[in-house]
């Protein structure tokens, strides 16, 4: 508990990245909650709810929209989703990037020059126009399969980053040591490598997250994906459509903007801040 | 010597052509094994949107279906499919523009794509570098930090969202530029001054959501870079025989950071491109990424796979023109 207190006074860039998240995530918990008491037990996505184009008042801290509904709440449930789909599909991601990565860091060669080509690919292609087409022809898309789809582009990111750790982690002397005590190929990667990299895939994991929720946002800024999974980007489209720009209520357009940005420069934040705690070669140089 | 360049080239674009082919493929198979075809799917939408009644004949099914090469089975359509694509460039024709030939749409609209895409990136990158390089060089400083943290929030805003913020603030708010199109609609196409000024004028705003967000990303990686260079002994034995500055960046830091940040500018193409696709659409730019939107509105298979493998090509020769630098960057890789 001191160590991990620690790490925190060390890093204010993890600390401000982590109150934020966890901010959020909160937010997100108490959504449903928070909109009850609010909405006296009705959807904040129901139409005609209120008046439309309210300004902010006590009852209503950010208006209400085209629709007639409130902005704060329609923010709330919009986060919950944004959130609920960026961490599924960021922690699926993950999964596939630690297992690949593993494989190929540990056993080098050919495997790993085969797995290294397949993720370039992935990276090198731009893969949101191929995402927008599967989720257009693909007539039923739920939380489920598009948080698959969206971890199946996003892998190569974490992979990538992950990699580059394990390749480090290979040459170390304890690793070494345990192979000549007999330790099998899986004991090692679970018992010794796994733990001196956990940092390293919570770095992958958050970068996947930040990919996954940019390209659902994106997804549905243009219309497409599950139209019942009301995510911030469901949001802003609704936004544009219904002429909230031309008449002038930003408000309504930055808020979940706001959210979005926060949600994205927090994970970064803890990336930085993560990568100057663990990193002893980059401390040493920049001497921070 | 010069044939270890040869054989560095020739590798280069044979991984270049078979990445191509195997996404090619993979997509083609993928998007043909989800139910429904294009065609059907084309008419109940119609049928949807207009509330037409009149279930579209059977005949008018098949034609249509023939014409675009519906009725055979999966892998004869791949292969027709790949000959067509290879051989003649050809991706069928248009839903939106019926029938003219989606390459056609296609070839319009990817000249302003790719000149404003291009000298967006290339600004973006540059002043990165250079940023970067500063930033690092002056790591002790209190703006080069200030400068740093800026730079990570910044670097983190989707460039299309960034492209909303503008809109909102220049054109509804401010009323300062135009909105949408690559010129004014008075204009006529010609090489006089008001339409290159209406050009970019119209073109700054999108590439501008762009270039303000890569550059803070170009910066930080540089900036990292820099620092571990920094760090490593001949810059010190450098800096003890007493070398200017000017050279020590020129001819040691800069020199050591190129090759990396050219990896990773090639890496990150891609989903620059993603971001661009709805940057288009934002300003209604007459590129492809507008295309494509106006694709997805008319569910046209056509011009949506075509924009797909239109794009996947660029930038595949995009980073295959990136690996033919680096033998002039890095002599580690010319001289095999």
């Amino acid at each position: 508990m001191k160590k991990i207190l620690l790490i925190f006074k060390y890093s204010p860039k993890l600390t401000v990245g982590v109150i934020i998240l966890l901010f959020l995530i909160l937010l997100a918990l108490l959504e449903p909650t928070i909109n009850y008491y609010r909405l006296g037990g009705r959807s904040s996505t129901e139409i005609g709810l209120f008046d439309t184009f309210l300004p902010p008042s006590r009852e209503h801290p950010f208006g209400t929209e085209a629709y007639g509904r409130d902005v704060f709440s329609l923010l709330l449930t919009g986060l919950k989703y944004s959130l609920l789909i960026g961490f599924t599909a960021g922690a699926l991601a993950t999964l596939i990037a630690v297992v690949l990565a593993s494989i190929a860091g540990y056993k080098g060669g050919r495997i790993e020059a085969f797995i290294t080509t397949i993720a370039n690919a992935i990276l090198i292609i731009p893969s949101w126009p191929i995402l927008a087409i599967i989720v257009l022809f693909v007539r039923k898309v739920d939380l489920l399969l598009l948080s698959a789809i969206l971890a199946f582009f996003s892998w190569a990111g974490s992979s990538r980053q992950i990699k580059a750790q394990i390749a480090s982690l290979r040459e170390r002397p304890y690793i070494d040591l345990a192979r000549v005590t007999g330790f099998s190929d899986l004991e090692i990667m679970f018992k010794e490598i796994l733990p001196n990299f956990l940092p390293y895939i919570f770095v992958g994991f958050s970068y996947s997250v930040t990919g996954t929720i940019m390209a659902e946002t994106a997804l549905r800024l243009v219309g497409l994906g599950p139209g019942d999974i009301p995510s911030l980007g469901q949001f802003i489209n609704w936004a544009i459509y219904s002429g909230t720009l031309a008449q002038g209520h930003y408000l309504i357009v930055i808020s979940p903007i706001t959210f979005l940005i926060l949600t994205f420069v927090s994970l970064n934040l803890i990336n930085v801040g993560l990568d100057e705690v663990f990193n002893p070669r980059l401390r040493q140089v920049t001497g921070v | 010597m010069k044939r270890s360049i040869f054989s560095y080239l020739v590798n280069r674009i044979l991984l270049y052509v078979l990445i191509f082919l195997i996404s090619l493929s993979a997509f083609f198979f993928f998007i043909n094994l989800v139910p429904g075809d294009p065609v059907t799917r084309y008419i109940q939408m119609l049928e949807q949107r207009y509330g037409l009644s009149t279930p579209a004949s059977e005949i008018v099914i098949q034609k249509y279906k023939e014409v675009f090469g519906l009725d055979k089975g999966l892998f004869e359509r791949y292969v027709s499919y790949m000959k067509r694509l290879i051989l003649h460039q050809d991706f069928g024709p248009s839903f939106v523009a019926f029938p003219k030939p989606a390459i056609e749409l296609i070839l319009e609209s990817l000249p302003w794509s790719v000149g404003l895409l291009g000298t967006s990136v290339i600004i973006a990158w540059l002043l990165g570098v250079i940023l970067g390089t500063i930033v690092g060089w002056t790591r002790e400083s209190k703006i080069s930090s200030t400068v740093f943290t800026t730079g990570l929030v910044i670097s983190q805003i989707p460039t299309y969202l960034l492209a909303i913020i503008l809109v909102m603030v220049f054109t509804f708010w401010l009323n300062l530029f135009p909105m949408g199109g690559a010129y004014s609609a008075i204009l006529q196409r010609s090489f006089s001054l008001r339409f290159i000024l209406s050009l970019i004028k119209h073109a700054f705003l999108p590439s501008l959501s762009l270039i303000f967000v890569y550059v803070f990303g170009t910066m930080i990686s540089q900036r990292a870079l820099v620092i571990s260079v920094l760090g490593e002994d001949y810059i010190k034995l450098a800096e003890a025989k007493g070398l200017k500055s000017s050279r020590l960046i020129n001819r040691y830091i800069l020199r050591n950071t190129l090759l990396p940040q050219t990896t990773g500018l090639a890496l990150s193409l891609g989903f620059i491109v993603n971001g661009f696709f709805l940057i288009e659409w934002i300003f209604n730019y007459p590129g492809i990424g507008r295309l494509f939107m106006m694709g997805i509105r008319e569910m046209d298979y056509n011009v949506l796979m075509g924009i797909t493998v239109t794009t996947m090509f660029c930038v595949l020769t995009a980073n295959l023109i990136i690996e033919f630098l680096y033998p002039l960057i890095d002599p580690r890789i010319r001289r095999g």
